[in-house]
């Protein structure tokens, strides 16, 4: 190794060669990188064109099955008595055409999309938020162990079409009917999931300081416990939404789901179903729509838990 | 002089991160020769790691080489960028050995066939050969039955065995240079010497020179010919181990050499570096360490200075070494020269002392499988008002499952756990719970996991104050809250930042308010300066010391290495396998150690002196050299306050050594 020979040293003043003034208070800092952890989750989530482009896409359709109800004077219950106006090929009048009884399909569609969107949004509320108070209590008291893999074990191992069936059968066809059967199979699993989350965090440090500090489980969970996981329940939220549409067709489409005159696009796939080999397009159009909802959710899905999980902030 | 086999200059390594262009290696420069090893010393953020990673092409993918050059052979590899060039360098002429040999190793394959195919792979040797060549090498690092062991896979090894299998896989290929990144961090003291020791060897044995890559300024005088002392991505200082332990000219190789809890003094404050290192987002103006070197200079804040000659081995990067600086010098020559001997504070005096915890035949089974075994083990010991007790032990001695026992964060199998005259480890009534709570409580070892990452360090401290109801008002509990950040020296306005933005060393000083903010009367520290950078233990000594003297805190210190508590306890346990080998008054253990055990911990614990270091005898402890099958041991005093285990053909002998 050479010594870099400067010159510069002897150009210094001498002045300069003196004490200087410490500033204890400076000292602390360090200097700290920005990070915030919603920043950069968004800015990576942000960063694929896919999501933006589904983004609009689905803000869009969101957007329109709710202004839709209100600029159109097209009744989607609306039957046609006239022969004439029924199983109409699509046209400029009818855009997805008409259906065997003249009602319009493209309306039918919209208002169709609107009671889907409500009804998995509704059931994604309540099954992931009580999967989340579940799995919060069910992570932090160990002796639930027993009671809760017994109900888990039992939930799951018949197949969940049978309760869903059930249930239909059960209780009177309505949109609350179809909620309660949605939750009431899809909660064991989330709160299962939410379980081994919060057995992982339960561990750490930070709780075991909590705990010597005497703190409440109740506000280990909500302070300590769940902020880590908002990220994951908005993923899931985000997830459950398109499996709760597709199911809702499921039950619809085997006939022991909403009333047949609601509409909704299980009842429209499913009466679509019936003169697909004649008219595909009373089928084809709900289903389309379907997919884009389906895929373009598991799509936002999937790339923002990838956005959330810190070792993509790069 | 030797030959010069490597010699890396001026290296500039830059990230992308977020956006940001962070400069993590600011022009550092490093030269080896042939057969040597150099150690690299530095604290975690330094570039220590970036900067030897950068020599085999390991930086992460958004890392690179900025300028700089790197000459081996007479070939400059720093600007390589396939994997097909780095090839020819790496594993083949440098070699890596990396920290936690966990990760380095597939735990679904058998060590033999890891090491067998990185034979077969850079040399094409056929399966037989390499297979051989591979149980060769295992002999070579010292694994007992190779041909046994080559069959076996990674989770059947212990920490230290691991090393060592990692070890023979860096040196199958024959490297000329060995690169250890703190190969021993993660292992045992005891583990640790007979690493160091083996590196030593095959060093010798296949004529390698070794960058050994640490923190540890006793691993350093142990292992190193010559010594870089590396800060915020520069190296300020380079020369022969001696010259640096002994004439350290860089104001941070000093103050690092004073700051060692082996220097302290009992009942003094220990030297201290005040403030944090800078990190990768600070811009750093003149001399990076000014800002925290009391002494500095003005022209340190304002030009960076070269590297000065001291010896034709021995160079430091400050402007105390120009000829201007000769009257500062002068100066801060009389300035120490003043400073008189200080002498340490009298021992604690038990005379009258009254137990405040007291643990008796305390026994801790844990399940594992269908297996129970007992991590803690008949444990008895009390803990006096006002003292520091000090439990001592390796990992898996069951010194921290004792701690969380007395917290009551851990199940008991066996045995009592008193707090002020209170049984401890039963169901609690509420008021008491909360009354043990308040008086009692813990200190972690890691402060990056130790506080809630999504909380304001306003609630992480104000935590206790919520759960006790101790203030009246908002304006009482923010007031308790400043009070706190003031005494852990951390400024009133961090209240509403998050953790993230802190320091190690600031973390654990949250870390620290969050316990003291209650008033607590006793407190259990796991080992709190294990996880922390030299520069900063020593501040977080001196902070637990200045507390205890302020608040008349009582302390349990959960430490594994003996030379570290020796100046802050006034007692101490060692701890082997689940029990307390022996226990005694700090100087009456460090002058007459009897247990085997203790002594085997006292030897192997480095210490930061090259000579001592260098020709050091490794202990190893073999605990089948007791009799106990004809003799039973048990736990008696040997002497007032001594205690041991031992039988009675060795209780006799100890008797006679103490005489």
């Amino acid at each position: 190794m050479e010594t870099i020979k400067t010159t510069k040293a002897q150009d210094l003043p001498q002045d300069l060669f003196t004490r200087a003034d410490f500033h204890e208070e400076l000292l602390e800092d360090t200097g700290f990188s920005n990070y915030s952890y919603w920043r950069s989750t968004f800015r990576t989530f942000f960063k694929s064109t896919v999501v933006k482009v589904i983004l609009v896409i689905m803000l869009a359709l969101i957007a329109y099955t709710v202004i839709y109800p209100m600029i159109t004077d097209l009744d989607p219950y609306e039957v046609a008595l006239s022969p004439v106006e029924w199983n109409l090929p699509p046209s400029s009048e009818h855009l997805f055409g008409t259906d065997g009884v003249g009602r319009d399909i493209w309306a039918r569609v919209w208002f169709g999309t609107r009671t889907s969107f409500l009804l998995a949004i509704a059931v994604a509320f309540f099954q992931v938020g009580l999967g989340v108070i579940i799995g919060a209590i069910w992570g932090f008291y160990r002796k639930l162990d027993t009671l809760m893999f017994a109900i888990y074990n039992t939930l799951t191992n018949v197949p969940s079409t049978i309760y869903l069936v059930l249930i239909a059968y059960v209780m009177k066809p309505s949109i609350i009917t179809i909620i309660i059967a949605l939750v009431a199979t899809g909660w064991i699993s989330e709160a299962r999931w939410f379980r081994s989350r919060i057995l992982a965090l339960r561990e750490a440090d930070y709780n075991i300081a909590s705990v010597c500090l005497k703190t409440p489980p109740s506000r280990i969970i909500s302070r300590n416990v769940v902020p880590y996981l908002v990220s994951l329940i908005i993923m899931d939220v985000a997830l459950t939404i398109p499996s709760s549409i597709g199911s809702e067709v499921f039950l619809s489409f085997i006939g022991v789901g909403l009333p047949a005159d609601l509409c909704t696009l299980g009842n429209l796939v499913n009466q679509g179903r019936s003169a697909f080999l004649v008219y595909p397009y009373q089928m084809i159009f709900p289903t389309m729509i379907l997919c884009i909802i389906t895929v373009s959710f598991y799509i936002i899905g999937n790339k923002f838990a990838d956005a959330s999980d810190p070792r993509n902030h790069v | 002089m030797k030959d010069k086999i490597f010699e890396a200059k001026d290296v500039v390594v830059k990230f992308n991160l977020r956006g940001n262009t962070l400069t993590a290696i600011r022009g550092a420069s490093i030269d080896l020769y042939d057969g040597e090893t150099l150690a690299i010393v530095g604290e975690s953020g330094s570039g220590k790691s970036v900067f030897t990673k950068s020599f085999i092409g390991m930086l992460d993918k958004n890392g690179w080489v900025e300028s700089g050059s790197m000459m081996m052979d007479g070939v400059d590899f720093s600007q390589y960028k396939t994997e097909k060039e780095w090839l020819q360098i790496r594993g083949k002429k440098i070699a890596m050995v990396f920290q936690d040999p966990m990760t380095s190793l597939n735990p679904v394959k058998t060590i033999g066939e890891q090491i067998r195919e990185v034979i077969s792979y850079h040399f094409g040797t056929e399966k037989e050969a390499a297979k051989k060549q591979a149980i060769e090498l295992l002999r070579q690092v010292g694994i007992q039955d190779p041909e046994q062991r080559y069959k076996q896979y990674p989770h059947e090894f212990s920490g230290g065995m691991r090393q060592r299998v990692v070890i023979a896989t860096a040196i199958a290929c024959r490297p000329k240079i060995l690169i250890c990144d703190e190969p021993t961090t993660a292992l045992d003291v005891t583990v640790q010497a007979q690493i160091l020791h083996l590196i030593k060897k095959l060093q010798k044995e296949l004529d390698m020179s070794v960058i050994y890559i640490t923190h540890d300024l006793g691993v350093v005088a142990n292992v190193a010919d010559r010594v870089a002392v590396m800060y915020a991505g520069q190296i300020v200082e380079y020369g022969l181990a001696n010259e640096i332990f002994k004439d350290a000219r860089h104001p941070y190789s000093k103050a690092l050499l004073l700051s060692l809890p082996q220097l302290g003094v009992r009942g003094h404050e220990l030297h201290s570096i005040k403030g944090s290192p800078p990190n990768l987002y600070k811009e750093i103006k003149g001399d990076a360490f000014a800002p925290r070197n009391p002494d500095a200079m003005k022209v340190d804040y304002e030009y960076e200075p070269p590297f000065f000659k001291v010896s034709d081995t021995h160079y430091a990067k400050t402007w105390l070494l120009s000829d201007k600086a000769a009257e500062y010098r002068k100066e801060l020559e009389q300035i120490n020269a003043a400073k008189t001997e200080i002498k340490p504070a009298p021992p604690m005096d038990f005379s009258n002392a009254k137990p405040l915890v007291s643990v008796r035949n305390l026994t801790v089974n844990f399940k594992l499988g269908r297996k129970e075994f007992s991590a803690v083990r008949d444990v008895s010991f009390d803990i006096h008002e006002g003292e520091t007790f000090s439990l001592v032990g390796e990992s898996g001695s069951g010194k921290t499952t004792t701690g969380k026992a007395i917290m009551k964060i851990c199940h008991t199998s066996g045995g009592e756990i008193y707090y002020d005259g209170v049984q401890v480890n039963r169901k609690m009534k509420a008021h008491e719970l909360t009354e043990f709570r308040k008086n009692v409580q813990m200190i972690f070892q890691d402060p990056m996991a130790s506080l809630n990452e999504r909380a304001k360090v306003d609630y992480i401290i104000s935590e206790g104050l919520y759960n006790f109801h101790a203030y009246k008002n908002e304006k009482e509990r923010k007031e308790k809250v400043a009070a706190a950040m003031h005494s852990v020296g951390l400024l009133e306005e961090y209240a509403t930042r998050f953790p993230h933005e802190f320091s190690g060393g600031q973390r654990q000083r949250i870390g620290i308010a969050r316990a003291l903010v209650v008033e607590p009367k006793f407190i259990v520290a796991d080992e709190p300066i294990s996880a922390l950078d030299v520069s900063i233990r020593a501040q977080v000594i001196n902070l637990l010391n200045q507390l205890k003297k302020e608040k008349g805190f009582t302390y349990m210190f959960i430490a594994h290495d003996l030379s570290v508590v020796r100046f802050i306890s006034d007692r101490i346990a060692v701890m082997y396998k689940g029990r307390i080998m022996e226990l005694a008054e700090t100087e009456e253990l460090f002058r007459n150690p009897l247990h085997p055990y203790t002594n085997a911990l006292l030897q192997a614990a480095p210490v930061p002196d090259p000579d001592i270091e260098r020709d050091k005898e490794v202990v190893v402890y073999d605990p089948s050299i007791h009799q106990y099958e004809t003799e039973k041991p048990y736990w008696s005093e040997v002497k007032p306050g001594h205690f041991v285990w031992a039988n009675d053909p060795e209780l006799a002998e100890y008797r006679t050594r103490l005489k």
